[in-house]
């Protein structure tokens, strides 16, 4: 196993960069953190959508929702690949493919963290604001999301390792990320899957397990510094 | 119920949308100066990246530049997953395929095949202790196939009582095998030629020597394009007859290859029996 | 829907949603059972029992399942005797791996949710029942462990959700579930649309099924009706 990782580790790490396509963890992470971002604006948008007064709206986004989380992740990927090109008539890369999959299944579940923190801040304070002249999108902006995203942010990181995770999908539609890299090992070396497996599992552990441990970390050091415990 | 409908109308919408967009591929193809070719990028000999130029190379794609040639334009590849390959030909974005194509009836309803331009003979590795010689004598028994290719169907109608397992690829099939979990592995005998050649030591192989079936592959076109369909046969056909095609057979699967491989079949209309 | 595909591939793709419901199923069950295992141990104040559990969660969270299910095929059995092994690979190996493996991803998640239920349920009631003379167990069976699950339930639906779709990734150790079908049935007559279109309605109708018997199961639970709205 030793000798897989010190004959393939640069493979693991980039892929064939800078001869080749970046690839590999360091794809799996660009893939992560874009659709992360990508979908923490239309995860919110949805929130407010689901906490909005009107019923129609209510409903569509519920609907939007639970449509998107009521298909596996597979599925959406398929759809995307090869919907997307149809509808904008441009031809979509699987990383773009990809990234616009998991940003619409993660807003889909991002939108249920989120809204759960904005209906856990005390209704007092929206009318508080209100009452003191606060317009719709300002009470949201200065008094409900600061607390509400914060009070969240277990929700957020585990929804972030989530993602990650779920990039490893990205082999069906063939983009070049840590597992695919895996797999191209595999293919070379033919014989000794679960050596390259075992790697392949280490390196997510650690990748997620660090990630989550330091992201709660800081976490708690700015609930310490805001004198919040 | 709603939604359901909408995805019915979806699902017949898509394909019918697309397919009336081009109207005429092979003058597309004239106008444009360049013949688009859909291939695999990972199926070592057939289209694979070298290692050394990092170019895209192979038997499918010294055959799309063949057929380029004859049409006098220049042709561009485009890299394909398997689960693509029909979608990206039905939306127009490609003009030909040459991505492992195994005819079928079935399949031969949905998309045009050329002539054939390759056989594969289709034939099962088994352990090398095994008691297994012949085909029949896996009646019963598990045998393990790559998903996605057209072998999972074909052995499970040879052996309609056995149990046909689809793995994600020949790697995992193959350590199928060795772990018994399955008593043979399915596939092209260029696979099998390379599995059996880095089976470790402790663990040989062998491939059993009679044919499951012989698959003939075709280039893939629209349903439609009669014109351009005829042209891919014509530039087919002429090389087969100045040789130039039994070059490139030598050139990835001959005698100075890996495979070491002698041609058995010869450019010709595909046999719909 | 025999416009869209002949009757024996529709049947075929069925088989695919029987054995995918079959798979979640067997899957829930010993995830849930496993679950209620691990909060408990987790819950003594015994350190090495809560390092295993952390451990097995921790590994669990931060692993793809793909990985998982592919560590269970290929590499577990392979420290069993050659007996149960060649035994188990003549009974569908391939289903019973995957469903441990699912089980036991979904499990650590499962036990999660449980345990922040559990957190809720204020110390006093637990302190309360053990005067009563209750036993630990007792005091877990009857007091805490029935309200900790009215709380968790809305994560536990989720979980289930999530369980339900994650079955398809058992397709890439040679389960014929849904995903298995579809890919096969596409591969076989090039109806890409179709085939995906339709595995994607039977999806949903059993996320829906599922979406619904959640809702159902947390009406029955909740104590008096609560006027839930959120304005």
């Amino acid at each position: 196993m030793l000798e897989i990782i010190s004959n393939y580790w640069l493979t693991f790490l980039i892929g064939q960069y800078p001869n080749g396509p970046l690839g590999g963890l360091a794809m799996t992470m660009i893939v992560a953190v874009l659709s992360i971002l990508m979908s923490f604006p239309i995860a919110i948008g949805i929130a407010m959508a689901r906490l909005s007064a009107w019923g129609w709206l209510r409903m569509a986004s519920a609907a939007l929702s639970s449509f998107v989380r009521g298909i596996p992740l597979l599925m959406l990927i398929f759809w995307c690949y090869f919907v997307i090109p149809i509808m904008t008539g441009y031809a979509v890369s699987g990383f773009w493919t990809l990234v616009a999959a998991l940003t619409i299944y993660e807003a889909a579940y991002l939108s249920e963290v989120i809204r759960a923190g904005m209906a856990a801040v005390p209704k007092g304070q929206t009318e508080a604001a209100r009452s003191l002249g606060g317009g719709y999108f300002l009470t949201l902006r200065s008094v409900v999301l600061p607390q509400a995203l914060f009070n969240v942010l277990p929700g957020i990181t585990s929804q972030f390792i989530s993602t990650i995770k779920e990039t490893s999908l990205g082999y069906v539609i063939a983009v070049n990320e840590l597992t695919f890299a895996a797999n191209q090992v595999n293919n070379q070396l033919l014989t000794q899957p679960l050596q390259v497996f075992t790697i392949l599992a280490a390196i997510y552990f650690l990748l997620c397990f660090l990630l989550s441990r330091g992201l709660s970390a800081l976490e708690f050091s700015i609930r310490r510094k805001r004198g919040l415990i | 119920m709603k939604i359901k409908n909408i995805f019915c109308a979806a699902m017949l919408a898509l394909p019918l949308g697309a397919g009336a967009v081009h109207a005429d591929a092979l003058d597309d193809i004239k106008a444009r100066g360049t013949l688009i070719c859909g291939t695999l990028g990972t199926s070592e000999p057939f289209s694979f990246q070298d290692a050394a130029t990092r170019t895209l190379v192979g038997y499918d794609v010294d055959i799309c530049k063949l057929v380029a040639d004859s049409l006098g334009v220049d042709v561009e590849y485009k890299l394909l997953a398997v689960a693509a390959r029909i979608p990206e030909l039905d939306s127009g974005r490609i003009d030909i395929l040459a991505a492992n194509l195994g005819w079928t009836p079935e399949r031969a309803e949905q998309i045009a095949f050329s002539h054939q331009y390759y056989v594969t003979p289709q034939k099962l590795l088994v352990r090398a202790d095994s008691d297994i010689q012949t085909i029949d004598d896996l009646v019963g028994k598990r045998v393990g196939a790559t998903k996605g290719s057209s072998s999972e169907q074909l052995i499970q109608q040879r052996l309609p009582e056995s149990r046909v397992i689809g793995y994600a690829d020949s790697p995992a099939t193959f350590l199928s095998l060795q772990q018994r979990k399955v008593d043979a592995q399915f596939a092209s005998e260029l696979v099998l030629v390379r599995l059996v050649n880095q089976s470790p030591e402790s663990a040989p192989t062998r491939i059993l020597e009679q044919s499951v079936v012989d698959e003939p592959w075709g280039l893939g076109l629209r349903k439609g394009e009669d014109a351009l369909l005829a042209e891919v046969n014509t530039a087919l056909e002429e090389a087969e007859a100045s040789g130039e095609a039994a070059a490139l057979f030598d050139k990835w699967f001959g005698e100075d290859t890996a495979y070491g491989l002698t041609r058995s079949f010869q450019i010709q209309p595909i046999a719909a029996d | 829907m025999d416009f869209l595909l002949p009757a024996d591939q529709m049947a075929m793709l069925l088989w695919g949603l029987r054995t995918t419901v079959l798979l979640f199923t067997v899957a829930w069950v010993g995830a849930f059972a496993l679950a209620v295992i691990l909060v408990t141990v987790r819950a003594t104040e015994y350190r090495p029992c809560r390092w295993i559990v952390d451990a097995f969660v921790a590994y669990h969270r931060n692993v793809p399942l793909l990985v998982q299910v592919m560590f269970w095929y290929f590499g577990m059995p392979e420290i069993l005797p050659e007996g149960i092994r060649f035994w188990l690979y003549d009974h569908n190996a391939e289903f019973s791996l995957a469903a441990i493996a699912l089980a036991l991803g979904s499990s650590a998640y499962q036990a999660e949710d449980i345990r922040s239920g559990l957190r809720a349920i204020p110390a006093t009631q637990f302190e309360a029942a053990r005067a009563l003379g209750c036993n630990y167990l007792q005091t877990m069976r009857f007091i805490v462990v029935p309200q900790a699950l009215r709380i968790s339930l809305p994560p536990l639906v989720g979980r289930a959700l999530l369980l339900f779709k994650n079955t398809s990734v058992a397709m890439a150790i040679g389960v014929a579930e849904l995903t298995y079908r579809t890919r096969e049935i596409e591969n076989m007559t090039f109806k890409t649309f179709t085939v995906f279109g339709i595995a994607t309605v039977l999806y949903l109708l059993g996320t829906f099924a599922l979406m619904g018997l959640g809702a159902w199961l947390e009406r029955r639970t909740t104590p008096g009706r609560k006027e839930r709205r959120h304005a």
